[in-house]
């Protein structure tokens, strides 16, 4: 027996679970991959980005997956656990040849799970039989969202196959007692199940080409249908919300005005947690603008292989998101922060947007394939950003001058802070980064932190970023290429030739310390004031909007809304503390859902019908939500 | 996750300090030597017991010797012929093994303010399953034939509503009774449509996803379950017995609590009360599983 009842509260560790769920905005938990397993999905997504990124595939098999719970990469792993042969996959790669590497892939995986369909059936005790059924079922995995999407009907039967592999092997009990023997005629058939379709469809000799690597079998491939596995992040993506969570500071809600009474603005709140704006994988995946900037700073943790090159960065350009807007340039940026957006403009890392409506409209079209959104979508995503407030600092004036509450060192920071320098063309750091102009000054200017992409290019010029809560966003600079603040001010000190001392740098990187500080950076959280209780306060109050929308009629937005707001209520259930009220979380988004449906139907007294019943239902769930 | 634990890597992780796979290497009386089962991947366990052992080597003056048994079977086995002095356990297992070699319970862990959780009957919420009663000449999943919420004690519902008798009743009244190899593959073959109803722990549905988890829902709910525990062989000397009971009441105590991750992830422990297992022994006896 395993010790299942542990293994139930570590879901995190057990469960088998898809990245995301279908448009919403709840990522789910991973379960972890088996070594060669995580090598192949990584192969597979990293193979369809244009160019492939040959050294990151090769990394794949030799290196564990990012957070991998294996010390040992595929390859390793393999050395270890199995007789399988590898060489053709390596030169396959070190050929650089995209088919072949599929091809070599996708056989080693079926050989796999085979070698170990063969030790279950020849195991000498049932708990041996056991272990080879599981992580042969491991490794089917890496093959199963394929079959499913394209032959429900033998995923359903290899499913049932691995039920009757499993309960066929017999149980050892505990000392003998509860042994059962195995039944070896039930597991010869379920294995054959098994065994002939992985040969028919992952054990070819000659696949057909292949335009998109994928997990289809080899029967849907040679097909004319034209199935489409449901997009995946591979194994090490990583696009949870950053732990601790930013604290959102709005201005109306700072003067004490209620969202539910600035419409516009809830709508646009809506928006930016929606991933229905988006299209393309990003919709599949949950992704929405909040994925990128957590309320409305930035996620440190966010990760995807290929688009990443390091957490909290992502090459929003690359070939995932947007093929057609993919400039083929291996460019991934920090993420921004957006606090105090309406003072930060012009928008992007180098200045090139002016207005924020066009940055944002080319976010949604471009960088996320997103279909053009409408001018009130596009007012109320700007009606709400427009409301992020810098965070509160007390030790900071607001027109950026230190008050007593900062420490001596950072007063001495400051007069260096003011100080013009040769090196910086008799400017001082404060000539760009203007104290009472939120430490930015709204220009563009080449440092020197760009590395020209061609002889004589100049294209290095980067938008001076403000210094406000940059204590909570590290790494700095566009690229992330710094990782604290005092690496800031080394890497001043030495290109701009500063001549700073030891004791001169350490109090200049107080004083940014000090002005990148806030009195709250983090939601705080208790048991009762849960993350739940926030979401849950949160997706009441875009769903408030109904109040302006249905009196309008305004069908599209509407559904907009209820698709968002009813998939990320069901969804954000399963992370409550108060396990007993989930049903009637369900029910809630149901009514929602039922909005939805009657506005379909151009039933709009029903929809008036639903949306009361969810305001009162809600309402008596307030207590409850945690 | 099964990871299969050829000799090589039993050899290999043995030499990892005082944590390892194979028998334990310092003789009797010089450590206290526990007993740990794999949930899923050996090498992470590895990594935590090494974090636990040595903060209770510390916390009980003795060296604390961590290794890791293949099951619950061996680690019962282990306490029998003195390898090990300590094990974790579930609470039938205990119970076997209390009966045979006189296994001594002395901790159990707590989940959301509970030593105890219960069992559940799963089912799509789409699937017209409303009693246990219409789950007749269906197919349902189990965890696994020696688990209590994952198999006895939902089992016993049935036979408490009268639907059958006893275990040996049940292939009669089911259509198909699977092993599926653990609450999440049971939990996910109910979900995905493979079977009509699972049977395990009153948490297993926070193992599907978030749409999963809202797709279904539970028609019945077992008697509570005594938690997992902490047991010790018979004759443990009984100073360092309660030098190692004191070190894991720490755990409680909110600067200790993050250590509680490195040990299955409970949220505490409180001492062990025997007389809280009479259900389980008797469950145990009706099932035939103890004498």
């Amino acid at each position: 027996m395993i010790r299942d009842f542990a293994s139930v509260l570590l879901a995190t560790i057990a469960a088998v679970f898809l990245l995301a769920g279908p448009g919403a905005a709840t990522p789910a938990r991973e379960a972890p991959w088996l070594p060669e397993a995580a090598a192949y999905r990584l192969t597979l997504f990293l193979g369809n980005l244009e160019p492939v990124p040959w050294d990151e595939v090769a990394t794949a098999w030799s290196e564990p997956y990012r957070g991998s719970e294996f010390t040992l990469g595929g390859l390793a792993w393999l050395g270890r656990e199995s007789a399988v042969d590898t060489d053709r996959l390596e030169a396959a790669i070190a050929q650089q040849d995209r088919q072949a590497v599929f091809a070599e892939a996708t056989r080693l995986i079926a050989l796999r799970i085979e070698e170990e369909l063969e030790r279950a059936v020849t195991a000498q005790d049932p708990a041996a039989a056991q272990q080879a059924v599981r992580t042969g079922r491991e490794l089917y995995r890496a093959f199963a969202d394929g079959i499913a999407a394209a032959d429900p009907e033998a995923a359903r039967r290899i499913g049932i196959a691995w039920l009757e592999l499993n309960s066929s092997t017999g149980f050892a009990g505990v000392l003998g007692a509860g042994a059962t023997p195995s039944d070896t005629d039930t597991m010869m058939a379920a294995r054959a199940t098994i065994s002939d379709y992985i040969a028919q469809n992952y054990l070819v000799e000659d696949f057909a080409p292949r335009q998109t690597l994928s997990t289809l079998p080899e029967i849907a491939a040679l097909g004319d249908s034209n199935v489409e596995v449901p997009p995946a992040l591979p194994p090490g993506s990583d696009i949870f919300d950053q732990d601790p969570l930013p604290l959102l500071v709005l201005n109306f809600e700072e003067q004490g005005i209620d969202e539910t009474d600035l419409p516009l603005v809830a709508y646009g709140d809506m928006l930016f947690d929606s991933a229905q704006i988006f299209g393309g994988p990003a919709r599949d995946l949950g992704i929405a603008c909040s994925t990128c900037h957590n309320r409305s700073d930035v996620n440190q943790r966010l990760f995807i292989p290929g688009a990443s090159h390091q957490p909290g960065a992502i090459d929003v350009d690359g070939a995932f998101f947007n093929p057609i807007f993919n400039d083929r340039r291996d460019d991934p940026i920090d993420i921004p922060s957006l606090r105090g957006l309406r003072f930060t403009g012009p928008y992007g890392r180098d200045g090139r947007f002016a207005s924020l409506r066009d940055f944002t409209r080319n976010v949604i079209v471009n960088e996320f394939a997103g279909d053009e959104p409408t001018p009130f979508m596009l007012d109320a995503l700007l009606a709400y950003m427009l409301e992020f407030d810098f965070l509160p600092n007390s030790m900071l004036t607001t027109d950026g001058r230190l008050t007593d509450a900062a420490p001596d060192a950072a007063w001495r920071g400051e007069v260096i802070f003011n100080t013009p320098f040769a090196g910086l063309g008799d400017r001082s750091c404060a000539s760009c980064h203007i104290p009472d102009a939120n430490f930015l000054d709204r220009q563009a200017y080449d440092i020197g932190s760009v590395t020209p992409a061609y002889a004589g290019a100049r294209a290095g010029a980067m938008d001076t970023p403000t210094l406000l809560g940059t204590l909570y966003t590290a790494p700095y600079f566009h690229d992330g290429s710094l990782p604290t603040l005092g690496s800031v001010v080394d890497w001043f000190d030495e290109t701009a030739s500063l001549g700073l001392s030891e004791a001169e740098r350490a109090d200049l990187t107080a004083y940014l310390e000090t002005v990148g500080a806030a009195d709250a950076p983090y939601e705080a959280f208790d048991e009762e004031n849960t993350a739940f209780r926030l979401a849950f306060s949160e997706l009441t109050t875009f769903a408030s909007t109904l109040d302006t929308l249905l009196p309008r009629r305004d069908a599209a937005h509407i559904l907009l809304l209820t698709d968002t707001v009813a998939a990320d209520l069901a969804a954000d259930a399963s992370t409550m503390a108060n396990l007993a009220a989930r049903p009637e979380i369900y029910a809630l988004a149901e009514r929602l859902v039922a909005v939805g449906a009657a506005v379909r139907d151009e039933d709009w007294a029903a929809a008036e019908e639903s949306w009361s019943a969810f305001q009162s239902e809600a309402r008596a769930l307030e207590e409850r939500a945690f | 996750m099964a990871i299969r634990m050829n000799r090589r890597m039993l050899m290999m992780m043995a030499g990892a300090g005082a944590v390892s796979l194979s028998a334990p290497l310092l003789a009797q009386g010089t450590a206290l030597r526990i007993a740990f089962i794999p949930q899923e991947n050996p090498e992470k366990l590895l990594g935590d017991i090494e974090a636990i052992t040595g903060w209770l080597a510390a916390q009980i003056g003795v060296p604390v010797e961590g290794f890791v048994t293949i099951d619950h079977a061996a680690a019962v086995e282990a306490l029998r012929n003195g390898d090990a002095d300590i094990s974790f356990m579930g609470a039938l297992p205990f119970v076997l093994a209390e009966s045979e070699i006189g296994a001594v319970p002395l901790l159990s862990e707590v989940y959301r303010g509970a030593p105890s959780y219960t069992g559940r009957i799963f089912v799509r919420r789409d699937s017209g399953i409303a009693s246990l009663a219409d789950l007749r000449g269906r197919d349902i999943a189990f965890a696994d034939p020696i688990s209590e919420s994952g198999y006895l004690y939902p089992l016993a519902e049935f036979e408490r509503a009268g639907l059958i008798d006893g275990p040996d009743g049940a292939g009669a009244f089911f259509g198909r009774i699977f092993f599926a190899g653990g609450y999440q593959q049971a939990m996910q073959a109910m979900a995905e449509g493979l079977v009509d109803a699972a049977g395990a722990s009153q948490y297993a549905d926070l193992l599907l996803t978030p749409d999963q988890q809202a797709d279904v829902t539970w028609i019945a709910e077992s008697e509570p379950i005594p938690s997992h525990l902490v047991i010790a062989r018979p004759g443990l000397d009984a100073d360092l017995q309660g030098r190692f009971i004191d070190a894991m009441m720490q755990l409680n105590e909110p600067e200790n609590r993050d250590r509680l991750r490195y040990l299955y992830g409970p949220d505490g422990y409180v001492l062990a009360d025997s007389g809280a297992y009479d259900g389980v022994r008797e469950m145990a006896r009706r099932y035939g599983l103890l004498r």
